[in-house]
């Protein structure tokens, strides 16, 4: 182990991009660093979102908890939530969260009037911060809230959670035995296509070859080649995931673009890994880190 | 639910969403007419608990009319010229007098101010105060207060559409059928009984064949029994002290002649056989005329506990046999030959059973039972409280006219007092106990609370019927499922446990009758060719080409073309010339033909069909679809008819349109029609193993979510709702027609069932945690407590005040508002005092006004909020109101909040619960690459042992929902009729969007980000959060509160008990010898105790601690005393044991 390298140079191939979506080609890594990037992500690029929520009046059909809960599930803007300070290590403010480093305060008011419902939607929360809103995207009553917005992770909450969705898969190879192929009369070729549910096949209408249309489509179900064995052709098809390269899938909620997503899920990964570096050899590593630290040090 | 589905059904999901419609115009014209849409027309017209609504109904109108009459008149025993007689009697708005005024009472007032929600009984009154006076007529007596059952023809509710009865606070889904009594609504159980006035032959404990009758009229009610004993046929009543021989009642009867007998039983020598022994005995006791036979049965007769002159006038038997011997049968004018033929068909019937076993009647069968409902139970009680009140104003005006000089004018009407009636029926609706002493009746446990956990609940509540027998009967026979039960009673809802099988419910178009007239049946079966009984003799009776015709139990006559009567009859009521409800049933093996027109027995709407075609056409549910027809047309023009249990025999029912043949009589209207109410919740039930839908309709009742659109407003003692309940996507067509979608009581969750973390064992499931922050399975528990602002007797009251903001009380008073009440929306911890009130210190005594009380005349007494420490429960409402005695009374609610966690209870709709084992964050759980991350993980090991496969299908059905964007069915055996979906089809749903038919999806690993090694099986199921919460049940103590006399800790939570090490806990420590760990729990932890003992006596001493030495009370001296531990329950027996005169004494030796 000592002295042999494994460095690798990943590379990233984006495929495309927009605000809250993102596809993109990870190439030349392992499954550990994808699913590492993929689990930040989700549980670890801080966002800000409503945390606490001072409720002076509030004489609608909804509950305080109720409302509480639904205003902590807005997406707000968060691109300023990564130099932003966790209000509980905060120093300008003791904690408590109440400084313009940790926190913006929100302020929503709404009455109703009429005999009509009255939809209260986020458009009629104000924010002490222009940088902080919600995100563009509904009963009746009147209600005056306060409520103070805070960093956080989705680790703790899901709320703070940043992506939608964000998902990958292995990119799969697929190798038709042309030559076996080529036995099947059109109605068993057009048979076979069917067979799988995504739309992985098709049969070109000139040649009346089968082509790979979209080999992503495949979800890796073995439906072609059971059919294939099915028909007594095994080992007609033959895929393979290729081990080193995932198709990430990201969608934003809206709070932080989905590029930015993952450039910050890549920059609080590099932090995790210098935060290892650093108490390599350290005492505390072992109080730190536990195990792991012990193990790094060859324990 | 609208009809383009239905048509589309299964094939439709192959097709294009655009052209469903070519698809629907171009679909063969369906041969089967699809009969479903009279199911939403039938509870339309008739509602979830139409025969509650029915029953009581038939009381408020008819019923009590024919009580009132019946007792109609009070003369006085002094003054026979002082009469009072009803008139007329009826019910009037629902509406209290509170000090004179008359305020009209809605049942939501009623629920929240803790009031009866009843109406005043009126009538019209004729009385005359004496001779010298005219007889004077009076309007508008009231003499009582009715409870009235919500949406009764007497309830404000009824006929009000969904708006009116918003405004009135009450929701539009709520069944109705049940009283508000005091606040809280009770439902009287239907009651299960055997059906009375019939013959029902069967075996006593001995194996012995009888024949025994409950006998019930107006009057009496009695149960003759008919035995045979030792080849002798013996008589059975409870007037008789011991067995009476039946031919010595026969001839006391009048039917002298042996012969006549005979011929009346019928000529079958092997009858006559039988009947034989106990001719010789009868002619042995010297027994050969009325005379000697009365004579003979007077000195069987009890002595009679009270005298009566009718009985001792024509001797004691005579009165016997009129009135209470098959009490059923009049006798008129002393004729006892109609209850002669009818102990001759009783000897019959009893012959025939011993000699052919098939002939035995079975007690279960639903046939012969009777279902009571709150109506037929009110008249009862209305009925014995209209008595007694009737005596007691006789008494009372007896008392008065022998009053030699009277103060004012006698006014017969002034004496008429409705409280006697008020509270008897407050009274036995709120306790439930039934005390009619006339009928010698004492049921307890009629009226239930209604149970508002979920919606489902109430529903399930409001169809229970309750058992004949005690549940601790280890019978086996009346638990088994009956093939009669078919249509009438739920298959799978009853109780697990003790009540298994006796408690039924009844199944969704269940309808229980009440009661018809006689009379114009009579008549026109005489006109339709029935022989009069009196008419014919004894011979006559059983020849073999006629059958015996008997309504209600009572033989009429006899006909000799039976099929033919009964077809005419059935003609009739398809007519509509006789009551929808009349059954009638050709009995060939007992030659006779029953009319039914008694109240409870269980009927069922059938489609009739001619020749096996049947009579609804398409055209007819166009008609209906059109709202051009409904539910009663289809009744009044002869498609549709009511069948009891026994004429369901006499037809033959085809499943579906297609099935039938040329004999079928009936087509069912929908075969998921023989379930019930928390049944029809399960989707593809018929995919079940059959214990699993037991279970569901068990938990079903658990699950919370919402209960009724008026929940908030309710102040109930406890309510668990659900944050965010959803409708379920896979539903069934019972779930629409009872609004289970409207008031769900679950969620739709992402389900993958597979192996994950280890904490899945034992059916525990492992939840997402991400889904528990966006809101999955979040719950509000609401729970009330009251408090009282109490008068008394010196005219001094209770006072709230203004709470004290410094001091050392100004912390627990925070949540004070200024008027001393706790305010709605500040958070509420243990030990906060949410009412600040003072009662004065002397409550007795002499008048004191309460405006010279000064603050030291005032000691607090407070309330405090006893919840558990660290939870945030908040005060949601407070709520004033006066009470009957004009106390102030103060209602909160307190709300919690409560997210789910480890050790909350969830089940899904196929009786799979679960506790949750674990709860995991988002990155950890397994994805799709899709990015679908499941809610919850099943453990697959819950499946082939329970053969669950509707939730497998519910699953995939669920799955091919969300990804159509459909709503699925899955009602109970609905393939072949278009209510549930096939498998095929969803299946083809799922290709088409993408997934693999079978369900399963290829996940990854969220820990390491590999591929599973397997497919997972994953999709949507509906879940239910069950209301059992660790939150509520969890328990642990150090030290804590004991009990006074044994010094051991308490016992249970709620006195923050102790854990018990029991016997069984002992034994094994006992036999692993850890006695040291004994002697700490059983004695050292638990009530130690220091005693002293005298060596010399072995009696307790005392310490005296003046003297610091220990002494022998007995012995008086300290020279032998020893100290010593014991536990102090072993000391409190030996002083108990001295107390009744028994020495234990304690021998010591050293150790």
């Amino acid at each position: 182990m000592e002295g042999a390298s494994y460095q690798r140079f990943p590379t990233v191939k984006i495929r495309e991009l927009k605000d809250d979506y993102c596809k993109f080609e990870l190439h030349s890594t392992d499954v550990s660093l994808a699913n590492a990037l993929r689990r930040v992500m989700i549980a670890e690029v801080p966002t800000v979102a409503i945390d606490l929520v001072e409720i002076e009046v509030n004489s609608s059909v909804l509950n305080d908890e109720f409302i509480a809960h639904r205003l902590g599930l807005i997406p707000l803007t968060s691109d300023r939530a990564m130099s932003m300070r966790f209000s509980r290590d905060c120093d300008a403010c003791d904690g408590d969260g109440q400084c313009e480093f940790c926190s913006v305060e929100f302020h929503l008011r709404a009455k109703c009037i009429n005999d009509q419902t009255l939809d209260v939607t986020s458009k009629d929360l104000y924010s002490s911060d222009h940088t902080v809103v919600p995100v563009d995207f509904s009963d009746s009553g009147s209600g005056i809230e306060n409520s103070e917005q805070r960093k956080g992770i989705g680790k703790d909450h899901a709320k703070w959670s940043p992506a939608a969705t964000v998902t990958f898969m292995y990119e799969p190879d697929i190798h038709i035995n042309e030559d076996m192929m080529d036995t099947l009369t059109l109605e068993e070729k057009q048979g076979w296509v069917d067979s799988s549910p995504t739309k992985v096949f098709d049969i070109d209408a000139a040649s009346q070859q089968v082509v790979i249309v979209d080999p992503e489509a495949y979800a890796y179900d073995d439906e072609v080649i059971k059919k294939a064995e099915a028909m007594g052709k095994p080992g007609l098809v033959e895929i393979y995931a290729k081990e080193d390269s995932f198709i990430f899938t990201v969608e934003s909620t809206g709070a932080i673009k989905a590029s930015q997503l993952v450039l910050n899920a890549i920059d609080i990964l590099k932090q995790k890994l210098d935060a290892v570096r650093l108490s390599e050899d350290t005492v505390e590593a072992d109080e730190q880190f536990g195990e792991l630290g012990a193990h790094m040090r060859g324990g | 639910m609208g009809l383009k589905q239905e048509h589309d059904g299964p094939d439709a999901n192959k097709q294009q969403e655009f052209d469903i419609d070519k698809q629907f115009l171009a679909a063969p014209v369906k041969s089967a007419v699809d009969k479903f849409q009279l199911l939403p027309e039938f509870l339309k017209v008739r509602g979830l608990v139409k025969q509650h609504l029915d029953s009581f109904n038939y009381f408020v109108r008819t019923q009590i009319r024919k009580i009132v009459r019946a007792n109609d008149l009070i003369t006085s025993k002094v003054d026979p010229t002082v009469y009072l007689r009803y008139k007329e009697v009826w019910i009037g708005k629902p509406s209290t007098s509170i000090e004179g005024a008359v305020i009209e009472l809605t049942p939501h007032n009623c629920r929240l101010s803790d009031l009866t929600y009843a109406a005043p009984i009126y009538v019209n009154i004729e009385y005359s105060n004496g001779q010298k006076t005219p007889p004077v007529a009076k309007k508008n007596v009231f003499i009582g207060q009715m409870p009235i059952m919500l949406r009764s023809c007497c309830c404000v509710l009824h006929k009000k559409d969904e708006a009116e009865l918003a405004r009135l606070g009450e929701c539009p889904l709520d069944p109705g059928g049940y009283f508000i009594i005091k606040g809280t609504e009770k439902v009287i159980l239907i009651q299960e009984q055997l059906s009375k006035n019939r013959i029902i032959i069967d075996t006593d404990k001995k194996g012995c064949i009888q024949a025994s009758v409950m006998s019930s009229t107006e009057a009496t009610k009695s149960k003759t029994v008919i035995k045979m004993e030792k080849e002798k046929i013996y008589l059975y009543l409870n007037q008789f002290g011991t067995k009476v021989p039946i031919m010595a009642v026969m001839k006391a009867m009048g039917m002298e002649s042996d012969q006549e007998v005979v011929q009346m039983v019928g000529r079958d020598p092997r009858y006559s056989a039988l009947l034989l022994p106990s001719i010789e005995d009868c002619a042995s006791n010297a027994v050969y005329t009325q005379q000697q036979a009365l004579e003979f049965l007077d000195k069987k007769v009890k002595k009679p506990q009270y005298f009566s002159a009718s009985f001792d006038k024509e001797g004691k038997a005579m009165g016997i046999l009129r009135d209470v011997f098959v009490a059923n049968v009049p006798v008129r004018q002393n004729n006892f030959r109609p209850k002669c033929i009818y102990v001759a068909v009783m000897l019959r019937r009893m012959m025939e059973a011993i000699l052919n076993k098939d002939a035995m009647d079975d007690k279960d069968y639903v046939g012969n039972k009777r279902l009571e409902l709150s109506g037929q139970l009110l008249s009862l009680l209305f009925e014995d409280l209209f008595k007694t009140m009737n005596e007691e104003l006789k008494k009372t005006v007896d008392g008065t006219l022998e009053k030699p000089s009277r103060s004012s004018q006698f006014d017969f009407s002034r004496y008429v007092k409705g409280d006697s009636i008020t509270h008897g029926l407050e009274r036995t609706l709120s306790t439930g106990n039934w005390d009619v002493k006339r009928f010698k009746m004492h049921r307890k446990g009629m009226t239930q609370v209604v149970a508002r956990l979920s919606f489902i609940g109430t529903l399930g509540h409001m169809t229970k019927i309750s058992p004949q027998f005690e549940k601790s009967r280890k019978v086996s026979g009346p638990r088994a499922l009956q093939p009669s039960q078919w249509g009438m009673l739920c298959p799978c809802d009853t109780p697990e446990g003790e009540a298994c099988g006796l408690v039924k419910n009844l199944a969704l178009m269940t309808h229980v009758t009440t009661d018809e007239e006689e009379g114009p049946i009579i008549s026109l079966c005489y006109c339709l060719g029935v022989e009069d009984l009196a008419l014919l003799s004894g011979e006559e009776l059983h020849t073999q080409d006629s059958y015996l015709i008997l309504l209600n139990g009572l033989i009429l006559g006899k006909h000799r073309r039976p099929q033919r009567f009964a077809n005419a009859m059935r003609k009739l009521r398809r007519a509509g010339k006789v009551g929808e409800f009349v059954s009638v049933f050709v009995n060939e093996k007992q030659r006779c033909v029953y009319i039914a027109s008694d109240g409870g027995r269980v009927c069922r709407p059938l489609v009739i069909a001619d020749k096996g075609v049947s009579r609804i056409k398409e055209h007819h549910m166009k008609e209906l679809l059109d709202g051009v027809r409904n539910f009663h047309d289809f009744l009044r023009e002869g498609l549709i008819e009511y069948l009891d249990v026994n004429e369901e025999n006499n037809a033959l029912v085809a499943l579906y349109e297609g099935e039938a043949t040329s004999e079928t009589t009936h087509v069912e209207i929908e075969p998921f029609t023989i379930l019930g109410v928390c049944a029809g919740l399960i989707p593809f039930p018929h995919h079940n193993q059959s214990p699993r839908n037991t279970y569901q309709c068990a938990m079903g009742k658990q699950a919370m979510g919402n209960i009724a659109y008026n929940q908030l407003r309710r102040m109930d003692t406890l309510i668990y709702l659900l944050v965010y309940p959803q409708r379920p996507l896979l539903t069934t067509r019972t779930i629409e027609l009872v609004g289970y979608d409207k008031l769900g009581a679950g969620q739709n969750a992402t389900v993958a069932v597979m192996s994950f973390s280890g904490y899945d064992i034992e059916d525990a499931i492992v939840m997402n945690k991400s889904s528990l922050d966006r809101g999955f399975g979040r719950c509000i528990v609401m729970k009330k407590m009251s408090a009282i602002n109490q008068k008394y007797e010196n005219t001094t009251s209770d006072r709230i005040i203004r709470p004290q903001r410094v001091g050392p009380d100004a912390e627990r008073m925070q949540i004070l508002d200024d008027d001393g009440l706790a305010a709605p929306g500040e958070i509420i911890r243990p030990h906060d005092i949410y009412i600040n009130r003072q009662s004065p210190v002397a409550t007795r005594g002499a008048m004191v006004s309460p405006l010279t009380l000064t603050d030291k005349d005032y000691k607090p007494s407070i309330q405090t909020y006893k919840g558990p420490e660290g939870e945030t429960a908040v005060v949601d409402r407070v709520a004033l109101f006066s009470d009957k005695s004009f106390n102030l009374n103060v209602k909160f609610i307190i709300r919690h909040t409560r997210r789910p966690e480890v050790g909350d209870k969830f089940s899904s709709r196929h009786g799979q619960k679960g506790v949750c084992g674990t709860i995991i964050q988002q990155e950890d759980f397994p994805f799709s690459e899709r990015g679908i991350c499941p809610d919850l993980i099943m453990n697959p090991h819950g499946f082939p042992s329970r053969m669950t496969v509707g939730k497998m299908i519910e699953l995939l059905g669920s799955k091919a929902g969300v990804s159509n964007g459909k709503f699925h069915y899955g009602s109970a055996f609905g393939e072949p009729s278009g209510h549930a979906d096939r498998v095929e089809a969803i299946s083809d749903t799922l290709v088409k969007h993408g997934f693999s038919y079978s369900g399963k999806d290829f996940l990854y690993s969220g820990i390491t980000g590999s591929p599973l090694q397997a497919y997972i099986f994953m999709g949507p199921i509906y879940y239910q959060k069950l209301k059992h919460m660790v939150l509520d049940k969890m328990h642990a103590r150090g030290s804590g509160p004991r009990v006074m006399i044994t010094r051991q800790p308490t016992e249970g939570r709620s006195r923050n008990g102790g854990l018990r090490v029991g016997e069984m806990e002992r034994d094994c420590l006992i036999a692993y010898g850890a006695s040291m760990l004994i002697y700490e729990r059983l004695m050292i932890s638990s009530d130690p105790f220091e005693v002293q003992v005298c060596r010399k006596c072995g009696l307790l001493g005392y310490y005296n601690h003046k003297l610091k030495i220990s002494i022998c009370s007995t012995c008086k001296n300290g020279e032998n005393v020893s100290t010593l531990k014991l536990p102090y329950a072993c000391k409190l027996l030996f002083q108990e044991l001295q107390s009744m005169n028994i020495v234990p004494r304690l021998k010591l030796t050293e150790a």
